[in-house]
């Protein structure tokens, strides 16, 4: 058996950068965190990561008998994954300040699992290497929403993500099992060439079907989505972050390797995914509208932006995959930006009401600037980020000729521009209450903030680079 | 060149980021520099604007994204550059405007001139991906700028226009999208569409469903009957440099689409609608002039006059004739000059006496003899007073729509006698009748600084009213390229 352990150095660093912050955590006990130590680490373990993830650019193969794959689509989703969390842990530090300090370190400890589970989940080549990362991470988000145990509303949420995740990963294990069954083996390119041979072979199908169910949930498909609006509510917001973000990728990134490169023959593939992209979009930006909660209303957006991916799934090709994967960098940089703001407004106001944002744009100018153009972003006006993502996703659309998703697509824009606007509605048009004063920004926040905005235009308006970087990551999967 | 006119905007723009917001001076003079320079660079592109060579000049190419084929290229022929003329007046003159802003200048000064910027963008752009991304840039400062300088029922009305755009234009989007796949070329540059277009056309039952797409989508801008609806509210409630721009440079951005992609790429499918069209224009032009007729507040009465003005375009665009097109653009222009000059003249008068009740005015002729002066006069443009360019423009529309469309001018020359009713009517009750003694210290535009503005618009409605060939000899080649 090829061990080929020089192919994981990503997963070593982080491994490296996991194991320092635990050992550091032992020696030290319950004393507070003084420096920000963790926070300092962790970000230079994130820095020593994603170098090291650059480094093996050059290098793709197949470690552990076949097990592990890295090849330029794992490729990408490390580095995203690396960035994504450098932005979590830098919300996560504004997030957990003074009265929870001695836990924060567990807390980067957690993401820290997180990331690893996320690296080989997207390298996993055998079907239980998938189920057994994607537990990691689910586990560990398990963890993190409940985090604020002292609050009814995370232990509350904390529960609720763990029935539907359970029920979740035992429809998946059923799934693999049943593929098992039918074609004697759990490896992909193996199941690809079983599935290739009998594509209509009932066991194989049902069994995807059933993995399938338990990625909707990652993703937050319709009708898996019911946990997203009240998790998102209760967790804490860095949490929620990474939910939407992490999670989201995390589960496409395994739905584009089982049905482009695993299922390519999948018969009723289109119907499927088009009942599935169209109720997702609707249910997510029409129950959006009426929300009063922030989080919750980020919670309904993030189940209309599934659609859009779904969308993506339908689409194929490289054109599809890599409208894909600009989407979820625009929904990453993007998201990043509106829950560090919220996460801000949070602290301040201990409310995550939308009533809390009245009268932002005097409180913080700077503030309801960045979630006013990130919330556009989110919406999908040019020339920001999710512009080109959504652009990308409809001409893919277009092009392979589904126009009724595509039609719909669009004007979901219009409907989800209603409530993006009436959050800024309330942070431009109306004037806070009296006894609110000014919101004052610390420099890092400041700098980690416009470096997002900026990158929200730079990903809408430079899209060369990034476009030729996803379809390189994608090409490989056909 | 043209690269300067949408980007120095935008680069005041974000130099008026740095200056303290009590320094009313310099972001005034920012304002100035960031709207006159591009206008001073309009009418030396206008100037210079070879009429004999024709088609598209000035023209230079950045690649963009080339694995797309977009790439962003500028260039100006006879209507761009007609178009480009008419938001250089409007924008200049609405500086003025602008910086009679009390509250908050610094903000309405940065949306102001990004959303200047933008509009050169669409005006100049050769490239349709491009022409969409200015297209929908613009609504990122108008919603902030309504809502937060508008009047009573300002969110209500930013909400709106935002909404009815935004929908317009992701429709109109899908329809491009659709006409870049049909055509197979990988490319989104206008010009070689163009060039492989006049060599092998598109099937025509391709056109018959893509047409009707891009009709709606940039019809909505245009204000297209029964989708009108945001428009009079919108102008009511928007600060007035904002009506300005918006009733007469933004709404001109749909024609100019649909001229562009319907009727330049689209014929055939654009004839096979141009009944539906025409009608809907028609029943617009009617429907929106009665609608101002009761209106009793003056904006709410000019906006639903654009309205109805816009289905003259519309009607002008159905007819589908060398003449018919070019005296859409033309009117563009006139109609356009004469909006941001109507509501230039409120915005003077709202500023000071809070009100715009027809009914509450009176007398105003006596009272401030300058701004009531130019009231009439732009009435009487709109109208369609010989001497003005709105005159040659209408004129020009009903006869060159005769031939197809008879019983939809008939009602149209109708809507003229609407439009002399209303305009009429609110002239008598502002300017003339008894004066009313609340508005005894309303004052008038007295400095050069305050008149300006008023007579560059005005002037510029005579000058090419006397000389309509000034505007048409560019114009009219270019729209006959258009055609096939």
């Amino acid at each position: 058996m090829n061990l080929n352990l020089s192919l994981l150095m990503p997963e070593w660093a982080a491994f490296g950068s996991l194991f320092v912050l635990l050992f550091l955590e032992t020696l030290r006990g319950q004393k507070s965190d003084k420096g920000n130590l963790g926070l300092k680490l962790s970000i230079v373990g994130a820095a020593a990561t994603f170098a090291t993830v650059l480094l093996t650019s050059s290098s793709s193969g197949e470690a552990f008998g076949g097990m592990y794959i890295l090849d330029p689509f794992a490729r990408f989703f490390k580095a995203f994954f690396v960035l994504v969390l450098a932005g979590i842990i830098f919300i996560s530090s504004r997030h957990f300040t003074d009265e929870t300090s001695h836990r924060t370190n567990d807390f980067y400890l957690i993401l820290w699992c997180t990331l690893m589970g996320l690296f080989f989940l997207v390298s996993a080549n055998d079907l239980l290497v998938v189920f057994i990362s994607l537990e990691i991470v689910t586990l560990s988000f398990y963890i993190m929403a409940a985090y604020e145990r002292k609050k009814m509303t995370a232990i509350e949420s904390g529960l609720k993500y763990l029935i539907v995740g359970s029920l979740a990963s035992a429809f998946m294990i059923f799934g693999i099992a049943l593929i098992y069954f039918a074609g004697g083996t759990t490896s992909l390119p193996e199941v690809r060439i079983a599935f290739g041979e009998d594509p209509s072979n009932r066991l194989m199908l049902l069994g995807m079907l059933f993995i399938l169910s338990g990625l909707g949930f990652k993703v937050a498909s319709v009708p898996f989505q019911l946990w997203v609006p009240d998790v998102y509510q209760g967790a804490p917001t860095p949490v929620v972050a990474f939910l939407s973000i992490g999670s989201k990728a995390a589960g496409f990134a395994v739905l584009m390797r089982l049905f482009f490169t695993v299922f390519p023959g999948f018969a009723q593939k289109d119907l499927l995914f088009t009942f599935l992209a169209i109720a997702t979009l609707a249910y997510g930006n029409l129950a959006a509208l009426v929300q009063t909660n922030m989080k919750r209303l980020l919670g309904y957006s993030s189940i209309g932006h599934a659609g859009y991916l779904l969308m993506g799934l339908i689409v194929g090709r490289t054109a599809g995959g890599s409208a894909l994967l600009y989407y979820l960098i625009a929904y990453a940089v993007t998201s990043l930006a509106v829950f560090l703001v919220v996460t801000i407004i949070g602290k301040k106001t201990e409310s995550n009401e939308i009533s809390a944002y009245r009268g932002l744009a005097k409180r913080s100018p700077f503030l309801a600037a960045c979630l006013f153009i990130s919330l556009l972003s989110l919406a999908g006006v040019p020339p920001l980020a999710g512009f080109f993502g959504k652009f990308l996703i409809l001409f893919g659309a277009i092009q392979t000729q589904h126009y009724l998703i595509a039609v719909l697509g669009a004007l979901a824009v219009a409907v989800s521009l209603y409530y993006y606007l009436s959050i800024v509605r309330v942070m431009y048009f109306e004037d806070s209450s009296k006894e609110d004063n000014d919101i004052k920004l610390c420099p890092a926040t400041k700098t980690v903030l416009g470096i997002l905005i900026v990158g929200i235009f730079v990903v809408g308006i430079w899209q060369a680079p990034f476009y030729n970087f996803c379809q390189q990551a994608v090409a490989t999967l056909f | 060149m043209l690269y300067f006119l949408t980007w120095i905007p935008i680069l005041a723009a974000l130099g008026v980021l740095f200056v303290p917001k009590e320094n009313d001076k310099v972001l005034k003079t920012i304002g100035f520099i960031g709207t006159g320079i591009p206008f001073l660079l309009t009418l030396y592109v206008f100037m210079s604007f070879d009429v004999a060579r024709g088609g598209f000049q000035f023209v230079q190419s950045v690649d963009w994204l080339p694995a797309l084929g977009i790439s962003y290229k500028v260039g100006v022929d006879g209507i761009n550059l007609t178009l480009c003329l008419l938001h250089a007046l409007v924008s200049f003159a609405g500086t003025f405007m602008a910086n009679r802003t009390q509250t908050r200048l610094k903000d309405y000064t940065f949306y102001y001139l990004v959303l200047i910027g933008a509009l050169y963008g669409i005006f100049t752009s050769l490239d349709l991906f491009f022409m969409y991304l200015f297209y929908e840039l613009t609504l990122i400062p108008l919603y902030p700028m309504i809502g937060i300088w508008g009047s009573k029922n300002k969110e209500y009305g930013a909400m709106k226009l935002t909404i009815f755009i935004t929908a317009g234009a992701v429709l109109a989007l899908v329809g491009l999208i659709m006409l870049y796949v049909q055509l197979g070329i990988q490319s989104f540059d206008l010009i070689e569409i163009t060039n492989v277009l006049n060599r092998t056309p598109l099937e025509t039952s391709f056109q018959t469903v893509v047409a009707p797409i891009i009709l709606v989508g940039f019809g909505i801008m245009a204000s297209i009957w029964p989708l009108h609806s945001w428009s009079p509210v919108g102008y009511a409630v928007a600060p007035t440099s904002v009506s300005m721009l918006h009733a007469g440079v933004l709404k001109k951005m749909g024609p100019y689409l649909i001229l562009r992609v319907a009727v330049g790429m689209l014929p055939e499918g654009t004839m096979h609608w141009a009944p539906v069209l025409a009608t809907l224009a028609g029943i617009g032009i009617i429907y929106a002039g009665y609608a101002a007729i009761k209106q009793t507040d003056l904006k709410y009465m000019v906006g639903f006059s654009s309205v109805s003005h816009m289905g003259y375009v519309l009607l002008a665009i159905a007819a589908m004739n060398e003449v018919s097109l070019s005296a859409a653009v033309l009117l563009m222009f006139s109609h356009g000059v004469m909006a941001a000059c109507v509501f230039a003249t409120i915005g003077f008068i709202y500023e000071q006496a809070h009100t715009r009740g027809i009914r509450d005015f009176g007398g105003l002729g006596k009272k401030v003899p300058f701004l009531a002066t130019v009231f009439v006069m732009a009435s009487m443009a709109s109208l369609g007073l010989p001497g003005f360019a709105n005159f040659v423009a209408e004129l020009l529309v009903f006869i060159s729509a005769w031939q197809q469309y008879p019983i939809i001018v008939a009602f149209a020359v109708f809507g003229i006698l609407i439009t002399a009713l209303y305009l009429l009517r609110a002239v008598q009750h502002v300017c003339f009748g008894p004066e009313n003694p609340r508005w005894k210290n309303l004052s008038d535009a007295l400095s050069w600084n305050e008149r300006f503005p008023y007579i560059l618009l005005l002037g510029a409605l005579l000058l090419f009213g006397c000389w309509p060939q000034g505007l048409l000899r560019i114009i009219q080649p270019a729209v006959g390229a258009l055609l096939p």
